[in-house]
């Protein structure tokens, strides 16, 4: 039994539509950013960049022991 | 708010989510929702289904979470952890559902995948005891798990644990033989929630048509109906119908109990029942066949004949030749 051309063809052209709806999302979060100016991955960025330093710190004051 | 919100969904994927199932199946079992359909060999189906799958399903994620993710993807652990919560819950529920979707319709449009999901319809009632019912092959590939697991890992962890305690809910309340939406359908001031209800989510009316066993009655619809949490992508995609209604018989037309063994974990185990799509020489898909009188789940009730009331009483006069 074999999948009928109608039914490929719907296939076919749905899934395409799918992969737009997969980025909705994605697209309206970064839209919603660009209208309120936020840029949550530099706070992330920001913060790892501290916990770096303190764990430098750290270990610089355990060498001097 | 939103810590509120997350709370009550981890309690709800704790124990909520199991006293759910657990207050739904007594309730279907105390209305005798089940009608007598639950024999010896669907309760080996349904025990069978529920048990086994989750022996291996749960270690081989646990493996492909905790190690080949992190050996595919190194460095990108909580990569994506800066994504807000609302925007996080919006894209897992959009990947997670939207895939299985796919997944589910894929197994009903393409003939040779038909076999691996048979087992979820062959259930000729609805209900907590058959929502899990599926064939382990369909489970251990079943694709967003996979998908779910990697956003997880990417930093996604709290909205893939407050979309699954939510998608959990929905699709066990649209397998429930408990008809919660008709009041929506009956009471005409809740019609305009009810149009946009069924649009959304899956309901039992909707998901009870996926389930039917014949399609052509104008309530069953197992050609379509695929959407799990969400029914918005059956209406984008053209494959939803809606009818506000319950259908009278529900599983396979043709089917004649399977033993749970072939259903568990077709094609590794065959059907003894001849003809069988299950079966060792079985097509690959059956043709329809009518529905007999005892498949039926709601019987058409039979009317009594009304007896007219005659105004006048008649009087009879022999007739002339």
């Amino acid at each position: 039994m074999k999948l009928e051309q109608s039914t490929k063809t719907q296939i076919i052209k749905n899934a395409s539509l799918s992969l737009l709806l997969y980025i909705l999302p994605i697209a309206l979060m970064f839209g919603s950013f660009a209208i309120t100016g936020e840029r949550p991955w530099e706070k992330k960025q920001h913060q790892q960049k501290q916990q770096t330093t303190a764990k430098t710190k750290v270990s610089n004051t355990q060498d001097n022991d | 708010m939103i810590d509120q919100i997350k709370q009550i969904i981890e309690n709800l994927n704790g124990y909520g989510f199991s006293v759910l199932v657990l207050v739904l199946g007594v309730l279907e079992f105390s209305f005798g929702l089940y009608k007598k359909r639950w024999n010896k060999n669907e309760k080996w189906v349904d025990i069978a289904c529920f048990t086994i799958p989750k022996l291996i399903v749960r270690p081989l994620v646990a493996y492909y979470s905790l190690l080949v993710l992190p050996a595919i993807l190194p460095g990108f652990k909580n990569f994506f952890g800066w994504v807000p919560f609302f925007w996080g819950c919006a894209i897992i529920a959009v990947a997670d559902d939207l895939t299985q979707y796919w997944y589910h319709r894929l197994h009903h449009q393409v003939p040779w995948l038909w076999r691996f999901h048979r087992t979820h319809h062959s259930a000729s009632y609805m209900g907590m005891a058959m929502a899990s019912r599926q064939n382990i092959i369909y489970t251990i590939f079943f694709s967003q798990t996979y998908l779910t697991a990697a956003l997880v890992y990417l930093g996604l962890g709290i909205p893939a644990l407050v979309v699954k305690g939510i998608k959990g809910t929905i699709t066990t309340l649209a397998h429930s033989s408990i008809p919660w939406d008709k009041p929506f359908y009956k009471y005409k001031i809740l019609h305009p929630l009810a149009w946009v209800l069924e649009r959304t989510i899956s309901t039992p009316a909707t998901h009870h048509a996926h389930h039917a066993a014949t399609t052509d009655d104008g309530v069953g619809y197992y050609k379509g109906n695929f959407g799990n949490m969400f029914f918005w992508w059956d209406i984008i995609f053209g494959t939803a119908h809606i009818s506000r209604q319950y259908p009278k018989a529900y599983g396979i037309s043709h089917y004649e109990g399977d033993q749970w063994y072939a259903q568990l974990a077709w094609p590794l185990f065959k059907s003894k029942v001849p003809g069988s799509e299950l079966a060792a020489d079985g097509p690959m898909v059956k043709d329809d066949v009518p529905l007999q009188p005892h498949q039926l789940y709601r019987p058409d009730k039979i009317q009594e004949p009304v007896a007219e009331q005659a105004d006048t009483a008649f009087q009879l006069q022999p007739v002339k030749a």
